[in-house]
């Protein structure tokens, strides 16, 4: 298996030409080439969350997605979230709000969350949980995630 | 004593925040080294079993592997064995294997595809022993034996009176015995005696950032950059172990991705360093999630308490045997057996105590630190007990702990410390919020069942006898750098120990800065461990900054030809009565070049004491105060928690949103565990050692009300403050299987409450 795809992808806002073998997973593709190293990887199967990075807006685990399949697409990662090293309303609700500790599922719990208030700008406190299920914490015991979600929707509403 | 004044009563923003929402958090897993290999670990298969030959030729012979190490490698190390107090483990299988997972040999290659193609490509020859997976299996009759012959190290270091032994009998590894009085005299003088039995189970910690190690070897000296809470621990062992002295040994440590435990002490670092000598080259271990759920677990184990009562509800004698199983090596067993047996007690009053206390050796995953370190299996059952002790006295469970706790200043147990927190008010609180005073019965005869149940957790804080040093620097900008060795973890420490040197400096928070942390460079620590960052790194932390501040003022007293004691320093000036006179001219002026440095240093160490159990007194006490809600289906035998409040003391919060977070966080691991996390055995075999069948609790998960609540009771630490990581996680067990009892009158004894179980335990009783 020495064949190679040439994708073309925009990660960030910005279009890449990317090489990648077949069986590279976007976590790879992310963390080694590109040194985008706030994506994580922690049970490297599509369980724990950590990993999670927006594909077309979609929340998805870089871990179990192959590169190949981000031809024509486009990734957001935590590096892209602030602008002009303005932090982006959901990632100043978890500062604000004390909702990370050892911050190794952060990012990708942010991005989640991201996604959810993309299409639930209030979400009650169910959908929340509910949508959080993805993402495994094991340091805050999530209820401070919870009230930071909701600090960003009110934000986000205003 | 209720904090109003506190200077801390504003929240603080997390100084680690930015980094960790924005990505730009960096931890060991994300170091890169030039010519870096990668490696992985071939483990074993089978739970007991002599290691007859290994053949690595063909691993060796694939392109891009650089070294294949086993147990004949270990076996020429200067002292190839690690382990707190005794030291069983080798640093990769030398003659036999002890559990499914034990590592057996490693390889590093360019790539891990590369690594993990090679360890397919290593041939063992396993002579298969018979295996002991259960305490009852290992303690039976004649059973195989772990270890055939006395391992190395030292018991436990323990005060006047008490028992502490290294492998007393076969198949035990150590064992911890207290008394106080007569306890069997004064049992049989009591009106009441309880026996009964409980069964804690093993969970893994499942830190999300795995086990990662890379080592760089050059020359005489020995570079590691790993995820251990523990650096200076760590670097005492790798010296030990290579028979290298300690200067030459360099461990870096970065933002740690979760430990609660299971990033303490020596692991597999030694054996990334013996790749990394072989290959010659920097080496990167970085374990995957099923392999961390196959290096260390918190203890199982069963408890035995036999307490004697008065008929008016007085505590009078409690006798307990506990048995914790420490699986195939020491790791941190002999501790948590000490501290285990220590804090079966409770938070109580008694006129006579027996303990006895013992990790037994089987063939499964080992097990050592976790949050709470034997406290959590010691209140489990004790807060059970007091509670089915009440009922059976027709007691409320709320007047009968109120009636034996012990009051403030009064011994935990004799020779030790004072109680520092009002136990009674926490209870109060958690009454309060849970309204358990105005708590309906349920109707014996519906299908769902409500009831509530209280419990208290307990244990000494800071660790024993505990010593650490710091250092703070004031740059000529009156910027600061902290240095102590106390990682990040996420419990804070970087903003709590800044904040304690910005307030003696009196700095702006954001001027104080906490130092990469580097054991070359980096004062010593005895690790990240006991909820002691606050307070005992915190006051060597003060100590530094107060050294400093003094030699700045000193400094500012010779130049402006005055006494220090006239001076004040605020925000990078020093004040004389009206006058202010900013300090960085002042430093340019006489020192010119690149400026000065005002370096200060700081220290402390808990005295020993003889006379105290442990060897010292308790620097301080954390109590946990729990109650549940629970509503339980009787034809399911689900278990619902409708609301859960826990409660903490933090002495005085210098960042209380990361207090809030500590005890929130705690509580819910420890929810988890009495509910469905579980790492569960078939046999020999772990049943769900996978990310995917081992169940940690998600968001989804949460009580429907969950509520935390601190306390600010004062402390021994800076500005009053007390350690508050581990308190969350005591408690919560019993305070769930209390309500349970509450609402549907059976009471369930092993965790976690799973339906079955509490089905079972319905149907038993009909």
């Amino acid at each position: 298996m020495t064949d190679t795809v040439e994708i073309a992808v925009t990660i960030n806002g910005r279009g890449h030409r990317l090489v990648v073998s077949p069986r590279r997973v976007l976590a790879d593709v992310l963390r080694e080439d590109l040194q985008l190293l706030g994506c994580k990887i922690g049970c490297d199967q599509a369980v724990c969350g950590a990993c999670t990075v927006l594909v077309d807006d979609v929340p998805v685990t870089a871990c179990t997605t192959f590169a190949f399949e981000l031809d024509g697409k486009a990734v957001t990662t935590i590096e892209g979230l602030a602008e002009g090293g303005r932090l982006d309303p959901v990632q100043r609700a978890f500062l604000e709000h004390g909702a990370f500790q050892c911050g190794f599922c952060t990012p990708g719990m942010i991005l989640s969350v991201k996604a959810l208030l993309a299409r639930h700008p209030e979400p009650d406190e169910a959908l929340i949980r509910q949508w959080l299920n993805a993402n495994i914490c094991r340091c805050t015991g999530y209820q401070m995630i919870v009230e930071a979600v909701r600090a960003a929707a009110r934000t986000s509403a205003s | 004593m209720d904090g109003s004044a506190s200077p801390f009563r504003a929240p603080v923003l997390a100084l680690d925040g930015p980094d960790k929402v924005t990505g730009a958090a960096r931890y060991t897993f994300d170091v890169i080294l030039p010519g870096m290999l990668h490696a992985k670990v071939l483990r074993s298969p089978h739970p007991h079993a002599r290691v007859r030959s290994i053949k690595t030729s063909r691993a060796e012979a694939l392109p891009g592997v650089a070294a294949v190490v086993t147990g004949a490698d270990a076996a020429r190390l200067p002292d190839p064995y690690y382990g707190v107090a005794i030291r069983d483990q080798p640093v990769v299988a030398i003659d036999k294997v002890r559990y499914v997972g034990d590592m057996i040999a490693a390889v590093a290659a360019s790539d891990e595809e590369t690594a993990y193609r090679a360890l397919s490509l290593i041939n063992v020859q396993y002579e298969k022993l018979q295996a002991v997976t259960t305490i009852d299996e290992a303690l039976a009759e004649g059973a195989p034996l772990l270890f055939e012959t006395p391992v190395a190290g030292e018991p436990v270091k323990l005060g006047e009176g008490l028992i502490s032994l290294k492998e007393p009998r076969p198949n035990v590894l150590c064992e911890f015995g207290y008394t106080h009085s007569d306890a069997d005299a004064v049992l049989a003088q009591s009106d009441h005696v309880f026996e009964d039995r409980f069964h804690f189970s093993r969970i893994n910690h499942f830190h999300l950032e795995p086990h990662v190690n890379i080592a760089r070897v050059t020359g005489e000296q020995i570079e590691l950059w790993s995820c251990n809470q523990d650096p200076f621990v760590l670097r005492s062992d790798i010296a030990r172990i290579f028979g290298r002295p300690a200067n030459n040994i360099r461990v870096h440590a970065s933002y740690v991705g979760g430990g609660f435990g299971g990033k303490s002490f020596c692991k597999m670092e030694p054996l990334v360093v013996l790749l990394a000598m072989k290959a010659g080259r920097p080496v990167r271990l970085c374990l995957s999630l099923d392999e961390s759920l196959l290096t260390l677990t918190k203890h199982a184990g069963k408890l035995v308490l036999k307490t004697g009562v008065t008929k008016d509800g007085r505590l009078t004698a409690r006798k307990s045997e506990i048995q914790l199983d420490g699986g195939a090596y020491s790791d941190a067993s002999a501790l948590t057996v000490v501290k285990a047996g220590y804090r079966i007690t409770g938070p109580y009053s008694w006129d006579a105590i027996a303990t006895r206390a013992y990790a037994v050796r089987t063939n499964t995953v080992p097990a050592g630190s976790f949050r709470g370190f034997g406290g959590t299996q010691a209140s489990f059952a004790s807060e059970s007990q007091i509670d089915m002790i009440a009922r059976r006295l027709g007691i409320d469970p709320y007047d009968f702990r109120r009636r034996n706790l012990l009051g403030l200043g009064e011994p935990f147990r004799p020779g030790d410390s004072g109680i520092d927190s009002d136990l009674e008010g926490g209870l109060d609180e958690v009454v309060k919020r849970l309204g358990y005073r105005q708590r309906v019965r349920s109707s014996a005869q519906g299908v769902k069942a409500r009831g509530m149940g209280l419990g208290i957790g307990i244990k000494d804080g800071g660790g024993t006898g505990n010593h650490a040093q710091a250092l703070v620097k004031l740059l000529p900008s009156g910027r600061a750098i902290v240095s102590a060795a106390a990682v990040e973890i996420g419990q804070g420490a970087t903003t709590t120990l800044s904040r304690i040197a910005a307030e003696t400096l009196n700095l702006p928070l954001d001027w104080v800065r906490y130092g990469a942390i580097d054991t070359d460079s980096t004062p010593l620590d005895n690790g990240t461990h006991a909820s002691c960052g606050t307070v005992v790194t915190g006051i060597a932390v003060m100590r530094a900054a107060t050294d400093t501040r003094e030699q700045v003022l000193a400094f500012a007293a010779e130049r402006l030809g005055c006494k220090a004691d006239e001076l004040t320093l605020d925000n990078w000036t020093v004040r004389r009565g009206n006058y202010v006179h900013p300090l960085e001219p002042m430093i340019a002026e006489h020192f010119g070049g690149a400026g000065f440095e005002f370096i200060g240093r700081g220290m402390v160490k808990v005295p020993n004491d003889p006379k105290a159990p442990l060897t010292a007194a308790a620097l301080f006490w954390m109590p946990s105060w729990i109650g549940a809600e629970v509503e339980v289906d009787r034809e399911t035998g689900k278990v619902q928690v409708l609301h859960l409040v826990v409660g903490a003391d933090s002495g005085r919060s210098v960042n209380a949103l990361a207090c809030r977070g500590q005890i929130e966080g705690a509580a819910l691991q420890a929810f988890g565990q009495s509910l469905f996390e579980e790492l569960r055995y078939n046999g020999g075999e772990p049943a769900n050692a996978t990310p995917l069948t081992y169940r940690v609790p998600l968001a989804g998960d949460l009580p429907e009300r969950y509520e935390s609540f601190v306390l600010e009771q004062g402390g021994p630490g800076p500005f009053g403050t007390k350690g508050i990581g581990e308190s969350g996680m005591l408690g919560v067990a019993a305070a769930i299987a209390n309500a349970i009892e509450d609402a549907v009158g059976v009471r369930v004894t092993q965790i976690p409450f799973s339906p079955e179980r509490v089905l079972a335990a319905i149907e038993a009783a009909r």
